[in-house]
């Protein structure tokens, strides 16, 4: 859903920007007296300013109440006793302390790798990015995913760790609510 | 004709500005080929593409840096005096740096990234000799420590002609109430590279020192979250500081070009402050996805990285098209190229921003859209600012003239530019991983779409360096510069 709202902002705001350089393309083969030009200009600087202000923290307060990491919100949303996975980082592996999920499952990934920095990336069966975090030496960064379709997940690196890097994948299973499928 | 510059720097920017076109072509050559492999119209071994890799990210960000000194020493020149022997101390160290750097990845196998987070390299170092990364790390720091000493030098002449590095900056406008405008656009931006490139090779002089002492010992160690946050403050900044020395020219030129003034006033001085301070601290989105940093750290990442934007935004490029607008400026290739980077600038800047929210960076972060952002305002900003500067340089200094053919080359560039970034963010949109030799079938086609795209933007440039190394045969001979003359 974000990969969205991000190309459609992104498409929409660079077209906006594409318009005001073309428009001023136009206008710069007419002449006008510049002091006139910057009176009138930074007049609408300030609507200009105020309003990607506005922007800006409706963004900031719309999503930083949604960290994807935050413990209290992971509780809040009903991650009070979840599952929790642990995983390591090796290149070019994940080891993982689970790897069978059903469906409606809340999991608290604990991630941390054994060599070099790698990036936990994980990716449901479409192949779209769900949720991710470092994985590195010496740390254990936690993410929250509750698992809501069934399907083959996989766990991509995200952090350039050497050369077996796209080699760095695993496949874990989501079966359906209640019960295993034998597929 | 500036016969403000000593004509030793005239003969350091040319040389700046022909390695950084042919530099340029190459590392552009070496993206064209990793997306052959990843979109499957070529086949290389994963080593070769990492190595090729390491070179293309390494390589651009210096050559940037190189072309956006060669503009800031330029116009810098017209208002303080400078001894161009460290502008040339600057570039033989560069040199040194660059053939450490390339002798690592090609002779000793070195392909850990210019990212180089600790512990790879030591770790690499272990699997294939130590040399590689031995010479990467140290190549890295000679090439800092020249741009250190000639921020220094700069810091000094700075002082020497307008007191401190602050009033340099506009302080007694912004807080003491003093009227009228503060030092020219060149000394302001001069000023802010200082302060945090400086910051940032410091940063970077630390964990590229602590890299090799660990990689020598292995028994002393560096904390792996600190050396992530020294790395990437060294490689942030650094990266966003080949803007703030290109756009020095974009002020100078169109300046001059529609013959009106621009002045740093209260507003234009209280952006680039705000650009000094947020450049230092907006490293931190680089660590969203490190949930071990304080959330405090994270959620200021995320804010500044916001904030950054606006200083460009409101200030620079509302600038730029308020004095474009109405001049009846001549279009030619400088002006035109100049005009155009301020638009991507913008446009590079507005999927970052994007990628700041912490929401969207979780499904995004290492994404292609990432280097979908920052190709926008590296290639179509600061790299169109650098050549733009190079046909200012032969126009100014020789007697190149804009020609039907440059029309069409600008033409080019920009066009398959947007259609390289666009394939970069679609494949980041549809979650492919980023610095990966290899591709799934579903994210093939927007590899080809942006391969196809490179070998034009390649194409374009190498029409632009023709062009420029023909132009400069004019440059310094005593040619009558009235070109009405010349003419005949
Ligand atoms: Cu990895």
């Amino acid at each position: 859903m974000y990969q969205l709202i991000a190309m459609y902002a992104t498409v929409f705001f660079v077209f906006l920007l594409a318009l005001a350089f073309a428009f001023v393309y136009g206008e710069s083969k007419r002449s006008g007296e510049y002091s006139a030009i910057q009176e009138k200009g930074y007049k609408i600087r300030k609507f200009y300013f105020l309003g990607l202000i506005a922007i800006m923290a409706f963004a900031t307060i719309m999503t930083l109440g949604r960290l994807p990491y935050d413990r209290n919100q992971a509780e809040a949303e009903g991650f009070s006793e979840p599952k929790v996975v642990k995983v390591t980082g090796i290149q070019y592996a994940w080891e993982m302390s689970e790897e069978r999920f059903e469906v409606g499952d809340k999991v608290q990934f604990d991630v941390t790798a054994s060599d070099v920095t790698h990036g936990f990336g994980l990716y449901n069966e479409k192949m779209e990015l769900v949720a991710q975090t470092q994985a590195m030496p010496e740390y254990t960064n936690t993410v929250y995913y509750t698992f809501e379709e069934p399907g083959t997940y996989q766990i991509l690196c995200l952090e350039y760790c050497s050369t077996g890097h796209h080699v760095m994948v695993k496949e874990i299973v989501v079966e359906p609510e209640g019960g295993s499928s034998d597929e | 004709m500036n016969d403000a510059i000593h004509p030793l720097a005239k003969k350091a920017v040319i040389w700046h500005l022909a390695l950084t076109a042919l530099v340029l072509i190459l590392m552009m050559i070496f993206g064209v080929i990793m997306l052959m492999n990843q979109g499957e119209m070529i086949s290389i071994t994963p080593q070769w593409f990492y190595k090729i890799m390491t070179a293309h990210g390494t390589g651009m960000v210096g050559i940037a840096a190189l072309g956006g000194t060669a503009i800031l020493w330029y116009f810098l020149s017209k208002y303080v005096k400078l001894n161009p022997a460290i502008l040339i101390v600057n570039l033989v160290l560069f040199l040194t740096g660059v053939t450490m750097v390339l002798i690592a990845i090609f002779v000793f196998d070195f392909s850990d990234g210019w990212t180089f987070l600790y512990p790879l390299p030591a770790q690499s170092a272990k699997m294939y000799g130590a040399a590689g990364a031995v010479f990467f790390l140290a190549g890295m720091l000679i090439l800092g420590i020249g741009f250190l000493l000639l921020y220094m030098y700069l810091a000094a002449r700075l002082t020497a002609v307008y007191g401190s590095l602050g009033k340099a900056l506009g302080w007694d406008i912004i807080f003491r109430g003093k009227k009228g405008y503060g030092p020219p656009a060149a000394v302001v931006a001069t000023a802010m590279v200082i302060i945090t490139n400086s910051t940032a090779l410091l940063a970077g002089a630390t964990v590229l020192a602590a890299s090799l002492v660990n990689i020598i010992n292995p028994a002393i160690t560096i904390d792996p979250l600190l050396a992530k946050h020294l790395t990437y403050a060294f490689g942030h900044i650094f990266a966003n500081c080949t803007i703030y020395m290109a756009v020095i020219a974009v002020y100078e030129v169109l300046s001059e070009y529609t013959k009106r003034p621009w002045k740093a006033n209260k507003v234009f001085l209280i952006a680039w402050n705000c650009s000094t301070l947020f450049t230092l601290m907006i490293y931190t989105h680089h660590l969203l996805m490190d949930f071990a940093v304080p959330k405090w750290m994270l959620i200021i990442g995320q804010v500044f990285s916001y904030a950054n934007g606006l200083p460009v935004m409101v200030v620079t490029a509302y600038g730029a098209l308020m004095i474009v607008y109405r001049s009846r400026m001549k279009w030619d290739f400088a002006s035109s190229l100049f005009f155009l980077s301020m638009f991507g600038w913008v446009a590079g800047a507005i999927p970052a921003i994007i990628d700041a929210t912490i929401v969207v960076n979780h499904v995004m972060h290492n994404t292609k859209w990432v280097p979908g952002h920052f190709h926008t305002y590296m290639g179509m900003g600061v790299v169109a600012m650098i050549i733009g500067f190079m046909y200012y340089f032969n126009k100014t200094e020789g007697n190149q003239q804009h020609r039907g053919i440059d029309t069409f080359t600008i033409t080019l560039y920009f066009a398959f530019f947007t259609g390289l970034v666009g394939s970069f963010l679609y494949a980041g949109g549809i979650s492919a991983p980023r610095r990966w030799a290899e591709h799934l079938p579903q994210w093939v086609l927007s590899d080809q779409v942006g391969a196809v795209s490179g070998i034009f933007i390649v194409l374009a440039a190498i029409i632009f360096t023709a062009r420029f190394f023909a132009g400069l045969r004019s440059v310094g001979t005593k040619v009558p510069y009235n070109k009405n003359s010349a003419a005949g």
